[in-house]
């Protein structure tokens, strides 16, 4: 008996033991991974904690499966192709999670599913990549998301600012998948909609001076400047260096800009002409239930993509319950779990949903931050409210269309 | 275009951003001149050095009263890096201690992180309008950015010129071996490098994060333009280094009058392989890589 043979025996002979271990109660891991450093870093925490909530919920009200718990692997996917695909490398073949909340950046979704978690067959639902690029990866049905694509988000902005009388902007996106992406559903809508984009120009994160990016854009002749990127990050620094040089009056941002680091640095008396758009909840019963809960754990449940980050970790567990701990029919069970019909579950209502599943019943998840019924893609419509700065926070002004 | 706009939007702001360049380049070309490698780990001991200013005008200090504190105690670290890490590979092949800096890199970056957290932050809270002199629209930093680098220039020409302590780091520049055999204590200058080289980091960190904002990738995403400053002045040359740091600097701001926005990261790269191709010594005779 040569070497591999006895060592192919050895490996089966343990995987049967593996296989024959009685039934008990088992942990299952899922991998949380989010934009702990990087551009996004001062939103990722309540993002973490919005999912850990959901987590904590699985298991005080019974555990997952036979009376296992959920357990957490947390990775930094940093808001970048590099980090994420890392991170998710880590979390699917060291740690063996069968599925992922997140990663947090479009970018970092796109590298990290078509790297990792689709070719290992793992669920990833991501609570906060917007990019339209997702909606074409080619998935396997893996791919999921909380949060509604960047070309609703742009196209409702463009409209928004048409109806508030803004008739010519320029636009400055980061030359990402994130602020690509809204930079050309914005476009498109608003030039369809008769309005002007005097200047139209993408940056790379990271400089130290975008004076002339932004001089440039000036000559336009626009009042307004549309800016798609990070207030975390180099969103930040263009802001502030328009501002100082007065090249425009009025600033409109995306969620990625409706960062509190935007007021804390530049105070809120220099902001009067900044207003921002971002994705909220439809007022409901369960995002109630979140806003307690969260509240009572000690978070913000204002923070941005909380409700979405929430909704991914509970949705997942769910599927997990569903398909017994199936890796294979997790896809399938998220779309059931979700999907109407079946007796609805409110955010918060595990052991609920819990018993249902096991009686076998169909259920059907009502989220904090919306219905999410899954269309094809795995992507889910939204409604966005425009936001303006009050105070060291934003606070919503008008519903967007 | 008015020249006024040219000047205040395109070319003012290249001077101030390749003047930072320039003390970042500096330090950049003393390593590789006297101790013969690349240190990758410079934009993130200017960061530690930001941070460390951060926490003396965190406690109450105007953030230009702070900067010389925070260059002596960055100074201090980059004593204590090199004798904890570089110190230790002296004998190996310089290749491994050029990866043993990329580790620096990492572990500082880390510890700015724990610290600080990685939230952006700054010096202050607010912004600032600019005054205009003649119609050139300066801000009370961008002056004293501009004349730090002035006087820290100077300071070290002069020093590495006319000091006893400077001609031996030039003697060792030129030739270790035979530096020593005259009796310079190579040992020492090493230190004294060290603690050069960190003081200008901290320097760069500093002026980098008072003209726009500090967070914990702000030094890493130095490196290149830095690296590209050293060798397009010529490495080994203090000179040249600020010449290379101007260039750079205004090059990539310049560089938006023909290319899409999007290249203006790539500017540094092009000038580089330019060099690189027809005057690999750089503008100013440094040494050959």
């Amino acid at each position: 008996m040569n070497k591999k043979t006895l060592a192919t025996l050895v490996g089966s002979l343990l995987g049967a033991a593996v296989l024959a271990s009685p039934a008990h109660a088992q942990n299952v891991k899922i991998g949380l991974l989010g934009g702990i450093s990087g551009p996004i870093a001062a939103m990722a925490p309540s993002m973490l904690d919005a999912s850990r909530l959901a987590i904590a919920q699985v298991n005080e009200q019974g555990g997952i499966l036979n009376g296992g718990k959920l357990d957490v692997v947390v990775g930094d996917s940093a808001c970048n192709p590099q980090n994420a695909t890392d991170a998710a490398t880590k979390a699917v073949n060291i740690d063996r999670v069968i599925a992922t909340v997140g990663p947090h950046c479009s970018g970092a979704v796109l590298a990290a599913a078509n790297s990792v978690t689709v070719p290992a067959g793992v669920l990833m639902v991501t609570p906060s990549g917007t990019s339209p690029e997702i909606t074409k990866i080619n998935d396997k049905d893996l791919v999921y998301r909380t949060v509604p694509s960047d070309d609703y988000q742009g196209r409702a902005l463009a409209r928004t600012l048409k109806a508030r009388g803004i008739d010519k902007v320029a636009v400055a996106y980061l030359n990402n998948d994130y602020g690509k992406g809204l930079a050309e559903s914005f476009k498109a809508e608003y030039e369809a909609n008769g309005g002007t984009i005097a200047g139209y120009s993408g940056h790379e994160d990271g400089k130290a001076s975008y004076r002339s990016d932004l001089a440039q854009l000036a000559r336009g002749g626009a009042d307004t400047l549309v800016i798609f990127d990070y207030g975390d990050g180099t969103g930040l620094t263009i802001l502030r260096q328009a501002l100082e040089n007065n090249f425009f009056k009025t600033f409109i941002g995306a969620d990625g800009m409706k960062s509190e680091a935007v007021i804390r640095s530049l105070g809120e008396q220099n902001l009067g002409g900044f207003f921002a758009s971002a994705p909220v909840g439809e007022a409901s019963a369960s995002l109630d239930a979140f806003r307690a809960a969260f509240s009572a754990a000690g978070g913000n449940p204002d923070a941005i993509f909380t409700t979405t980050s929430y909704d991914a970790a509970f949705l997942v567990a769910l599927a997990i319950e569903k398909a017994g701990g199936d890796k294979a029919k997790l896809a399938e069970s998220l779309r059931a779990v979700a999907s109407a019909p079946g007796e609805p579950i409110m955010a918060g209502e595990w052991a609920k949903a819990k018993q249902l599943i096991a009686e076998g019943k169909d259920i059907d998840y009502k989220g904090a931050a919306g219905d999410h019924e899954f269309d094809a893609a795995g992507d889910v419509p939204g409604n966005y409210a425009f936001f303006k700065v009050s105070g060291s926070t934003y606070e919503a002004i008008a519903d967007m269309k | 275009m008015p020249l006024l706009d040219f000047l205040n939007f395109y070319l003012v702001p290249g001077i101030v951003l390749g003047s930072i360049y320039a003390v970042g380049a500096i330090g950049i070309t003393l390593v590789f001149g006297i101790l013969r490698f690349a240190h990758f780990a410079h934009g993130d001991m200017a960061t530690l050095g930001a941070f460390i200013a951060l926490a003396l005008v965190a406690g109450g200090m105007d953030p230009w009263t702070a900067l010389p504190v925070a260059m002596a105690a960055t100074a201090v670290v980059a004593i204590g890096v090199d004798k904890a890490f570089y110190d230790y590979l002296k004998a190996r092949p310089k290749i491994v201690t050029v990866m043993a800096s990329l580790g620096v890199a990492l572990m500082l970056r880390s510890v700015v992180q724990v610290v600080w957290g990685v939230d952006p932050r700054t010096y202050a809270t607010g912004i600032v309008r600019p005054d205009s002199y003649f119609g050139i629209l300066l801000r009370p930093r961008e002056l004293y950015t501009l004349a730090s680098v002035v006087l820290i220039v100077v300071g070290l020409a002069l020093f590495l010129r006319h000091s006893k302590w400077g001609k031996a780091m030039r003697a060792m520049s030129d030739n270790p071996d035979l530096a020593r055999l005259s009796g310079v204590d190579n040992r020492k200058v090493t230190m004294l490098t060290w603690a050069i080289v960190g003081a200008l980091c901290a320097a760069s960190g500093f002026m980098l994060g008072i003209n726009t904002e500090l967070h914990s990738m702000m030094g890493w995403q130095l490196l290149l333009p830095m690296f590209a400053a050293a060798i397009v002045g010529g490495v080994g040359r203090v000179e040249g280094a600020v010449l290379g740091g101007l260039v750079v600097g205004i090059a990539e701001e310049l560089s938006i009058f023909i290319l899409p926005a999007q290249y203006k990261a790539a500017t540094a790269f092009a000038l580089l392989l330019l060099i690189l191709l027809v005057r690999p010594r750089g503008l100013l005779n440094g040494k050959v890589l």
